[in-house]
């Protein structure tokens, strides 16, 4: 091997060193103790931390909130891909089909802006959309006669996580646009040209061509909204904080409250290595999924 | 369950648990959560009023010579609200412009951000030098870990003369005071006057009364209570006062201790059923949706007859704290009533001072106490009283002459009280104090029955006997 290459070699070394130092000090080392964390007992007060094994996860196992909060990441990953990854599909394509001129951009920006709102202003914006008394919604369902849908939106069990969800897909959905807006500039437009002079309709031309060929995108954005969905937090804390009667947690929140609101930093800990391996094999899985498929025309 | 302990390494322990909570968490920010301060079943303090509405004693000590104090501590407070925060830092600039070599750096946190950011800073032994803690199992906490200094032998002579006794009976545990206290506080029922002079509807004496009164506003389609739950600690506040009107004290006293705890009196249910009745005929509807701010605001509008708040909230309904005059002159307030046959004692007062604890791990402990010293004195007590309105401590710092008229009457109704009702979520143990916030608001939207609360409330008892 040449001096040069053996250079070349060390240098590479050099450039990627701060990169890798980085995530091993700031995010593999924490991954790693945080799993023996999970098997202790401790607290921020407490001057020692007790063995318990593998008491934090049978605990987990037999915890009613943990089923709860899990059941709501699962309906914000479904209601998520539904309507934001679906959803943003569609709008992508109508505004780049269908809308032209200075329309397509105003459009744009009117689905992207919620996407650049701090999250703590949208959540007390949508405090007041679904406050029971003066808010917009109960306020609108009374002005349609529908004064039996009203409700107390995220102070009743039954509907708070799912009006916290629909505020998120109202945000979300126009970042998801975009991205495949992206995609969709990408495809060469005689592909659209010579399947119209085929006769192909706009909805088939979608089906055939704009859906095969944003598949990466498409398989991305899933990996985002559902590990998104997993890792909802501020959305949550600043609508409801869990409430009420813990019916609005996700993992994330109820790894939050049992740390920092119970003192149980070890069952925390559980909770963090469980939402890990459950966003790690979804991302894994929908990779595999995704292997191989590359459409290219 | 073996029992070996790890090595410990509190820092690095603390800051893996950090890092991964950020990998899994979006980012992190809480709603502010206005709450409340807690306070052990405090004393009797016969001499509150008589000594707060008396001339000021000169209790303030002066602060020490200049020249003998030097360095930095830091000081982290919980009244980063710019209504609060001012008189905090004007009060650290005083103390620095007499003391030249002395900096103090002020941490401002909010209510619920510095529930947070003490857990924070407890578990990587960060704590600053001087911090806020409200009284009861909270500060017993950092006193069990050793987080807290002993400050018996610190407040003595005229400096302990200075307070009234209830407030720092509240901070202190197996005999030994580990905090100073900066406010006082008080739970009452607020009303509007005009509202119940219209509506030909008297200050009730009994909850019966109070039951009646909220039918005619009804009635009247005015809302009695302006009520709202958003965060849970409303509604506590209502079973704070109403535990001991419906359960012998020496029974409250037995189940609050972690170590003995059943919530097997029947007390406890009627009380839970007292609130059930309060909530359907006098409540906010939806209240679990609506939060304390937006409940306040219809009060202030004058939509709601009633509102249940802290005596340190009463600036809010003031002219100079921001209200209407034509409100600031109309409302008045009066203490939750009792059953007309009550089990308990009808003499206890919902409240609880608030206060700071020192780190004994300072390196800067004469300074730290010397400053809470001066923080406490005559005219800073005054300062506290005529800027923010509140209640202090320091005797004699609320007269006529430098507060509104409500306050001036809180701190008599504070002396004649026979003893204090530290707030619930946080004189109970933690498993205890969910089963109440959650079950509260279980009954408040209808999925849970006072029986089936009682019956959680029993269950974490039980598991708080276990982990004692």
């Amino acid at each position: 091997m040449s001096q040069t290459s053996r250079l070349g070699r060390w240098s590479m070394l050099l450039w990627v060193a701060p990169a890798v130092v980085l995530l091993a000090v700031f995010v593999y080392y924490p991954v790693v103790d945080n799993v023996f964390l999970s098997l202790y007992r401790w607290n921020a007060f407490s001057p020692k931390e007790v063995w318990v094994g593998l008491d934090n996860y049978v605990n987990l196992a037999a915890d009613p909130v943990f089923w709860s909060a899990l059941f709501n990441n699962v309906a914000y990953a479904v209601v998520s891909v539904i309507f934001q990854v679906g959803g943003g599909l569609i709008l992508a394509a109508v505004l780049e089909e269908l809308v032209h001129g200075r329309w397509k951009g105003l459009f744009r920006t009117v689905y992207f802006i919620p996407a650049v709102i701090s999250l703590t202003i949208t959540g007390l914006l949508f405090q007041f959309i679904y406050n029971p008394q003066i808010g917009l919604l109960n306020q609108l369902l009374s002005g349609l006669r529908l004064d039996a849908l009203q409700h107390s939106w995220l102070g009743e069990s039954a509907t708070a996580i799912w009006s916290i969800i629909a505020m998120s897909q109202w945000q979300s959905i126009g970042y998801v646009m975009v991205l495949f807006i992206v995609a969709m500039q990408r495809i060469p437009r005689e592909l659209y040209e010579a399947a119209y002079i085929d006769g192909a309709t706009r909805a088939q031309a979608f089906r055939r061509i704009t859906v095969p060929l944003v598949r990466e995108m498409t398989v991305l954005a899933m990996i985002i909204t559902v590990s998104g969905a997993f890792l909802v937090f501020n959305e949550v804390q600043v609508m409801t904080a869990g409430g009420p009667n813990n019916s609005s947690h996700t993992l994330g929140t109820w790894l939050y409250k049992s740390a920092f609101f119970n003192d149980q930093m070890g069952y925390a800990a559980a909770i963090a290595v469980v939402i890990f391996l459950i966003t790690v094999t979804a991302a894994i899985f929908q990779l595999f999924l995704n292997r191989g498929k590359v459409v290219q025309y | 369950m073996r029992t070996t302990t790890r090595a410990t390494r509190p820092i690095s322990r603390f800051f893996a648990l950090a890092m991964t909570a950020g990998l899994v968490l979006a980012a992190c920010s809480g709603s502010a959560t206005p709450t409340p301060t807690a306070v052990p079943t405090a004393a009797p303090s016969p001499s509150v009023a008589a000594a707060s509405t008396e001339p000021a004693a000169s209790p303030s000590p002066n602060p020490s010579p200049a020249a003998e104090l030097e360095g930095t501590i830091t000081f982290l407070h919980k009244y980063s609200d710019p209504r609060y925060a001012p008189y905090f830092e004007s009060v650290v600039a005083a103390y620095m412009a007499a003391h030249p070599k002395v900096t103090i750096q002020i941490q401002a946190e909010s209510d619920q951000g510095v529930k947070d950011k003490l857990r924070v800073l407890a578990a990587s032994k960060q704590l600053p030098d001087i911090y806020f803690s409200w009284a009861g199992d909270f500060s017993k906490k950092f006193v069990r870990g050793g987080l807290a200094k002993d400050l018996t032998g610190d407040i003595t002579g005229a400096w302990k003369d200075s307070f009234v006794p209830a407030a720092l009976d509240a901070y202190t545990y197996d005999g030994k005071l580990y905090g100073v206290p900066i406010t006082l506080d008080a739970k009452y029922m607020a009303y509007n006057k005009k509202l119940f002079a219209d509506n030909g509807v008297a200050v009730p004496t009994t909850l019966e009364e109070l039951l009646t009164a909220c039918d005619t506003f009804k009635a009247k389609k005015i809302e009695p209570i302006a009520f709202g739950n958003q965060y849970g600690w409303p509604a506590i506040h209502y079973l704070t006062q109403l535990n001991p009107y419906f359960v012998p004290a020496a029974t409250m006293a037995t189940d609050y201790d972690p170590a003995t705890g059943a919530f097997t009196d029947p007390g406890y249910l009627n009380s839970l059923q007292a609130f059930a009745d309060i909530n359907t005929r006098c409540l906010t509807k939806g209240s679990n949706g609506i939060s304390h701010e937006a409940a306040q605001a219809q009060f202030l509008a004058g939509k709601s007859a009633m509102h249940y708040i802290e005596a340190v909230e009463f600036f809010a309904f003031t002219e100079k704290g921001g209200a209407p005059a034509d409100f600031a002159n109309n409302w008045d307030f009066f203490k939750l009533p009792a059953p007309a046959s009550p089990a308990g004692d009808v003499g206890t007062l919902e409240g609880a001072p608030d206060g700071f604890l020192v780190n004994p791990g300072s390196q800067h402990l004469d300074i730290a106490i010397d400053f809470l010293k001066f923080l406490t004195n005559a005219d800073n007590a005054k300062k506290l009283v005529a800027d923010l309105g509140w209640l202090s401590p320091v005797q004699g710092s609320a007269t006529a002459d430098d507060t509104f008229a409500q306050n001036v009457t809180v701190v008599q109704d504070i002396a004649k009280a026979k003893a204090m009702a530290i707030w619930l979520d946080t004189v109970t143990q933690i498993d205890v104090a969910n089963a109440y916030l959650n079950g509260l608001q279980a009954m408040l939207d209808g999925t849970k029955t006072p029986a089936q609360v009682v019956a959680d409330i029993q269950a974490a008892a039980a598991k708080a006997k276990t982990e004692n």
